[in-house]
């Protein structure tokens, strides 16, 4: 299985391509085409939620803190090649991490967009909800082997960290565990944090390889919305 | 002080390389990383100089470019003892601008399109006459005066236009001008001269900006508005 990514960075779509009965997962709503031997599975189990009730809270949870889609499914290519193309909803660049067997990158999580089930896409790791930033954080964990999809907002730039950055947290795409994270104010006091517009900011420590998005998706939210007339009703 | 501006046109972000103790300040909410050591202070935007009764005006002025000019109350000021790495980025999709002021230059920026100055480069708010108001297309602009760096960002790409005579540019997608005897007038786009109410209601141009004499603008190739527009009826 590979993912090619075309049309980098404004308009970027991702084509992956399948082998013979080949699965790839992807987050609902994120699906472009496909060839016709693909076979859908909406809603499908993932094998790292466990079952029953515990899936259903985990799925709650990521809804409530990621903004990640409640469900993700499963493209399968039934006995041929096949292929599946994938687009997010915002501007913006994608970018392909390969997972490599003993490491994990934690995902943002509105960035994550599809993986082969070689690699484990987990909900286990904690979010965060800024009290009156309104900043919401989420990291999904992905371990195990292979290529990890991500889409951006804006250009994407790969860092290859030894030592300490402060990221925004609505800039930040990915971090491989060799990082380190605390969530910290901006600034040295709350209400100075609060007035610089920045809120609450990544404190990352450590080594490893971080990826960062150009544009911010509440700021550019910010920008746009009090433009906009007041909802009827 | 070092600068590059990358990612441009589409997704542009401004990266600067702090010597030590050395100053950058930036519009409230553009930091997108920095490495460990810088240290932000936020300030009322009013001008550096500002003494008490300065500092009054600037937060009357603070609060009228919040609820006029789309542009945020504070501004940051980035600096630590050992320098370091610091980028900056606006909220909409666009490019970047890098202006010098050399003393002489007086600049003036869509006060929206104002990202991070440096030295003592001083904005002050100017309003482009009490019609620009009407229908919230307003002008609203950021004198820039002083010597350092300015950086400006927009809402699509910049083109530079040189002015000798007179040009016409919609209020929306101004970005900068300047020119010692540039002058500038607010009109509907269909009127000759002057305001007329039929023209501005029904050329869905809105307001004109008419530049006459010589100098440059720099106009960008996106609204703001018309996307807002174009979006509105699609809310429920």
């Amino acid at each position: 299985m590979e993912f090619h990514v075309l049309y980098r960075p404004s308009h970027s779509l991702a084509v992956c391509n399948l082998n013979p009965n080949e699965t790839v997962r992807a987050e609902a709503g994120a699906m472009v085409s496909m060839t016709r031997n693909i076979n859908v599975v909406a809603a499908a189990k993932n094998p790292a939620d466990g079952g029953g009730l515990k899936r259903l809270f985990k799925g709650l949870k990521r809804m409530a803190l990621g903004g990640e889609s409640f469900f993700t499914n499963t493209y399968t290519a039934m006995n041929q090649p096949g292929h599946v193309s994938f687009a997010p909803s915002l501007t913006g660049d994608m970018i392909v991490h390969q997972v490599q067997p003993g490491e994990q990158l934690l995902i943002q999580g509105s960035s994550y967009v599809a993986a082969p089930d070689s690699v484990t896409i987990d909900t286990k790791f904690q979010g965060f909800k800024g009290l009156f930033s309104g900043e919401t954080l989420f990291f999904l964990s992905a371990t195990g082997q292979g290529p990890v999809l991500m889409n951006a907002f804006g250009a994407i730039e790969t860092i290859d960290l030894d030592g300490e950055m402060v990221v925004d947290t609505g800039h930040i795409v990915a971090f491989t565990a060799g990082i380190k994270y605390s969530v910290v104010k901006a600034s040295k006091g709350w209400i100075s944090s609060y007035l610089s517009g920045e809120g609450l900011v990544l404190r990352l420590q450590g080594r490893g390889r971080m990826y960062v998005q150009s544009r911010n998706p509440s700021e550019f939210g910010a920008t746009v919305g009090r433009m906009l007339p007041p909802r009827e009703n | 002080m070092q600068h590059q501006i990358e990612f441009g046109p589409s997704s542009a972000w401004l990266k600067v390389q702090l010597a030590p103790n050395e100053t950058i300040q930036a519009e409230a909410g553009a930091m997108v990383r920095h490495t460990s050591g810088l240290q932000i202070d936020t300030r009322l935007n009013a001008g550096r100089k500002a003494g008490l009764g300065a500092k009054l005006k600037a937060f009357f002025a603070a609060i009228a470019r919040k609820f006029l000019g789309g542009e945020t109350m504070f501004v940051n000021d980035f600096h630590g003892p050992q320098g370091g790495e610091l980028v900056l980025a606006p909220g909409t999709s666009g490019q970047i601008m890098h202006q010098l002021l050399d003393g002489q230059r007086k600049l003036f920026i869509q006060a929206s399109a104002y990202l991070a100055s440096t030295g003592d480069v001083d904005t002050k708010l100017r309003f482009g006459g009490l019609k620009s108001m009407f229908g919230g297309e307003g002008l609203v602009l950021q004198e820039c005066t002083g010597q350092g760096d300015v950086w400006i960002n927009s809402y699509g790409g910049i083109t530079e236009v040189p002015i000798n005579g007179s040009f016409v540019v919609d209020t929306g997608h101004i970005v900068a001008f300047e020119g010692n005897n540039l002058n500038f007038k607010l009109r509907s786009a269909g009127s000759s001269g002057g305001f007329s109410l039929k023209s501005f209601l029904f050329s869905g141009e809105g307001l004109v900006c008419e530049f006459t004499g010589t100098g440059r603008v720099w106009i960008q190739s996106r609204n703001l508005n018309a996307l807002v527009s174009w979006i509105s009826p699609f809310l429920r």
